[in-house]
């Protein structure tokens, strides 16, 4: 019984002490560094095309977090493969780890740039955000259009990307195909539920 | 025959169970679980049998969305829990006290065994988890959900046990 | 196939916890409900407040991320609803899902009965899902914390669960004692 009491106090401790603990999720920084700001804007290194988040996600980019910045419910109805939900409000208490590569989307951008400066402002200089959202990841990834005039070379690389993600690419403004695995599309892991 | 080892300290017991979640949640970022092996494996038996009737409940299809529903998560786990189970048994000299020497529990019991799998089949489901997944896992989280389901567990079962107690004497 | 070998491993050890506090034993187990065996309680609260702390405590020292961890989403009512036909199949039965597996791993038969009653019920709430759907995603609320329900920070709801959680520990030692 000795063992018990004790393991009883130890927890007890534990948690009388945890409102003194301060913040279990990394303090940031607050503030805007609006030159720094400015100067990602200009020279684009906030933004990332749908097409190379693509391909880091089929490359398995090593600290790369998919975040959609969109209601739960939008993000349940359809949502990049691999992405994490996390809305506007729950950003600013999440914690970002220096070496991961944060991409924000939404539905068509506007949020996401917002959340990048939000991000910004925390501190956080290591996210992106993809400038249309999930309009362009259908547009770019799912069923692009290969250009006509674009290299044998190039035109595969898309094709491949874009099959992919269960997507099938267009040539002409015409679809390839069926499209493959409907269920595919717009899959992302599962919560396995409990 | 083996000598008839004692439970373990409950206590400690929690303790330990409790490291294996925080494990379980350190390694897959969720914790564990268990109605829903239940789940993943009757949408398996239903789509072998009838896949007319598995398209038509979005409740089964959700379970056969990721790959096969036989090796699911929580499915695998489930094995697990079964074999370090048996294993805990069978090293305490449990296994052969219960296969041999146990009295076959009475058919009332067993048919309450039945009954009241049925009623947690039914409210774990609506509850998305039990005892284990939402419970203690949800719990640990501090998930709204979770504690209203556990409170609501215990109170139910407080409230009942008095109607039910020529079952268990 | 990783993820599937720590399932294994973690439903392993989760298994012979259980058992070994002898949570595959359908009397002890309802026990708890006539208050003459706490083991249940005993073995759930101090699981969840290690975990719970292992959480906090953990991401405090920076070695994992609370916030990235998953958090049940939140349906008031089916859960409310849930949680009391749970209850009721609890006290009835004498097992829990997990513990049904348990039961059985050890050779009492009344898991296997508790298990196939489960595949029913499951089933059942399957077959009826049409009509259900409306009911089953009724009030939800998202992945509702207890923190952002109160609005109080994450370390004093970790103190003030601490602290029910070990009085109620408490008192059932000191009832038990008493006898």
């Amino acid at each position: 019984m000795r063992l018990v009491r004790r393991l009883g106090v130890g927890a007890l401790a534990l948690g009388l002490v945890a409102p003194f603990a301060g913040s279990p999720f990394r303090t940031q920084q607050r503030g805007l560094d609006l030159d720094a700001i400015a100067r990602a804007i200009d020279e684009g290194s906030d933004h990332v095309s749908a097409l190379q988040l693509a391909e880091w996600i089929r490359d398995r980019r090593p600290g790369l977090r998919v975040v959609d910045v969109r209601s739960p419910a939008e993000f349940h109805d359809d949502a990049i493969p691999t992405a994490e939900n996390l809305p506007i409000d729950q950003l600013a208490k999440s914690r970002f780890a220096p070496d991961q590569t944060i991409v924000l989307y939404s539905q068509e951008g506007a949020h996401a740039g917002q959340a990048w400066v939000m991000l910004r402002s925390l501190g956080v200089t290591q996210a992106v955000f993809v400038p249309g959202g999930l309009a362009d990841w259908r547009e770019e990834v799912l069923s692009p259009l290969l250009p006509a005039n674009g290299s044998p070379a190039e035109r595969a690389r898309i094709a491949e990307l874009s099959h992919y993600f269960g997507g099938s690419p267009r040539i002409g403004g015409e679809r390839e195909g069926e499209v493959a695995g409907a269920a595919q599309t717009g899959q992302r892991s599962r919560r396995r539920g409990c | 025959m083996r000598t008839l080892r004692p439970y373990a300290e409950p206590h400690v017991t929690g303790v330990c169970l409790g490291l294996v979640l925080l494990a379980c949640f350190a390694l897959t970022g969720q914790g564990l679980g268990a109605s829903g092996a239940f789940a993943s494996v009757a949408s398996g038996v239903v789509v072998a049998v009838s896949p007319e009737t598995a398209v038509h409940s979005a409740y089964f299809l959700s379970y056969l969305q990721d790959g096969s529903p036989w090796t699911a998560w929580l499915v695998v786990e489930i094995i697990g829990v079964m074999v370090g189970a048996a294993a805990s048994a069978a090293l305490a000299g449990r296994t052969r006290h219960t296969f041999v020497r146990a009295v076959r529990p009475s058919n009332g019991r067993l048919l309450a065994g039945v009954a009241g799998g049925m009623l947690m089949g039914v409210g774990a489901a609506l509850a998305r988890g039990c005892t284990s997944g939402l419970a203690l896992s949800g719990g640990t989280m501090l998930s709204v959900g979770a504690w209203v389901f556990m409170v609501a567990l215990f109170l139910a079962g407080f409230l009942t046990a008095p109607l039910i107690r020529r079952l268990w004497p | 196939m990783n993820d599937l070998l720590i399932a294994g491993c973690i439903g392993v050890a989760f298994g012979w916890a259980l058992e070994s506090a002898g949570l595959g034993d359908p009397p002890k187990l309802a026990g708890q409900f006539y208050l003459r065996d706490f083991t249940v309680l005993k073995v759930m609260l101090s699981a969840m407040l290690t975990a719970m702390l292992g959480v906090f405590w953990g991401g405090r020292l920076g070695m994992l991320d609370p916030g990235a961890l998953y958090v049940p989403e939140t349906y008031l009512l089916p859960q409310l609803v849930g949680g009391l036909v749970f209850g009721f199949g609890f006290v009835l039965s004498g097992l829990c899902p997990g513990t049904s597996c348990v039961a059985l791993a050890s050779g009492r038969i009344e898991g296997a009965a508790t298990m196939l009653g489960l595949f029913a019920g499951v089933l059942l709430v399957g077959l009826a899902f049409p009509v259900i759907d409306p009911f089953y995603h009724s009030t939800p609320h998202g992945p509702l914390t207890l923190q952002r329900l109160t609005g109080l920070p994450y370390g004093v709801v970790v103190a003030l669960v601490t602290v029910v959680a070990v009085s109620t520990l408490a008192w059932i030692a000191k009832r038990e004692a008493g006898r």
